[in-house]
């Protein structure tokens, strides 16, 4: 995979994480993981289709989910319901989609398929012999991580 | 408080209707998450969705006609975006109708429609303001 997908999922992560909740994250060490898994409370799973095809996943830990609902709504959050999972998601397909229109300078069209949202566990999702990226991103308010797996479908 | 004096764009028509949107989307969620029954709630959740139905759409008119006024370039983008905002509450709308107001499905759009909101006025909104400014100040 190349540096262009991280980096256009960190920046647009950056943006809107600036943008919507005042916090900047920054990157920690990549890692290569063998299956799309997370073991974080909060998981939001992008389908991406068109030049590149795979699947994006960003996992939030849960008083980090309810410490970004409580900035955005500015109302006390104690549990990722309906609303706080729905405005999670939301954020998540925003930064996908940021990201996929940083990815279209680089010559790659694609578009998102609306995300699913998993509270709680996250059953690990097969990607063969390959290879997934794990960006993972720290802010004062908590570690989160996205998962990166695309392919060249050109 | 939803609103953040950082989503001001300077310009006061826009800014105070943006207020007003604000307003209303914060009651709504109070509405929407409040611990009272869900059927003591569901007429001002009613209320709510029907107002925020209309005043979208007067708010993007005069939002969009100020930019024409204004020739600001990025118009058609910007229509488009509200187009897509609007097609994504009337989607709910459809799926009220449909379904009934279950309250599941109510959080759901709140979430959504908060999320969207802020995201609009405080990123792409805020590129009219920068461009009036550019220009020397409000038009």
């Amino acid at each position: 995979m190349k540096a262009e997908y991280v980096n256009s999922f960190y920046k647009a992560a950056k943006e809107v994480l600036q943008l919507m909740v005042d916090i900047e994250p920054q990157r920690g060490d990549l890692k290569l993981i063998e299956d799309l898994s997370n073991d974080k409370d909060a998981n939001v799973e992008l389908g991406v289709i068109g030049d590149l095809k795979g699947k994006i996943l960003f996992s939030f830990p849960k008083n980090m989910t309810l410490e970004m609902v409580k900035i955005l709504s500015g109302m006390e959050m104690d549990k990722i319901d309906n609303f706080a999972s729905s405005a999670l998601g939301e954020m998540a397909n925003i930064i996908g989609g940021n990201a996929l229109t940083l990815l279209a300078q680089h010559n790659y069209t694609c578009d998102i398929v609306p995300p699913q949202i998993y509270v709680g566990e996250y059953k690990p999702y097969s990607i063969d012999n390959d290879k997934a990226l794990l960006l993972p991103l720290s802010t004062p308010i908590g570690e989160f991580d996205i998962v990166i797996f695309l392919k060249e479908n050109k | 408080m939803m609103w953040k004096e950082k989503y001001k764009i300077g310009v006061d028509l826009i800014d105070e209707q943006h207020e007003e949107l604000f307003r209303r989307v914060s009651d709504f969620t109070r509405i929407i998450r409040s611990e009272e029954d869900w059927n003591a709630r569901i007429d001002k959740v009613k209320e709510t969705m029907a107002f925020m139905k209309d005043y979208v759409i007067v708010h993007f008119k005069e939002e969009e006609d100020y930019q024409a006024k204004i020739n600001y370039p990025e118009l058609e983008a910007h229509k488009k975006a509200h187009a897509t905002f609007k097609e994504g509450i009337d989607n709910y709308v459809k799926i009220f109708e449909e379904e009934g107001f279950n309250e599941n499905r109510i959080q759901e759009f709140g979430g959504k429609l908060m999320t969207w909101l802020i995201m609009h006025v405080g990123n792409m909104d805020q590129k009219i303001g920068e461009y009036v400014k550019s220009k020397g100040g409000q038009i």
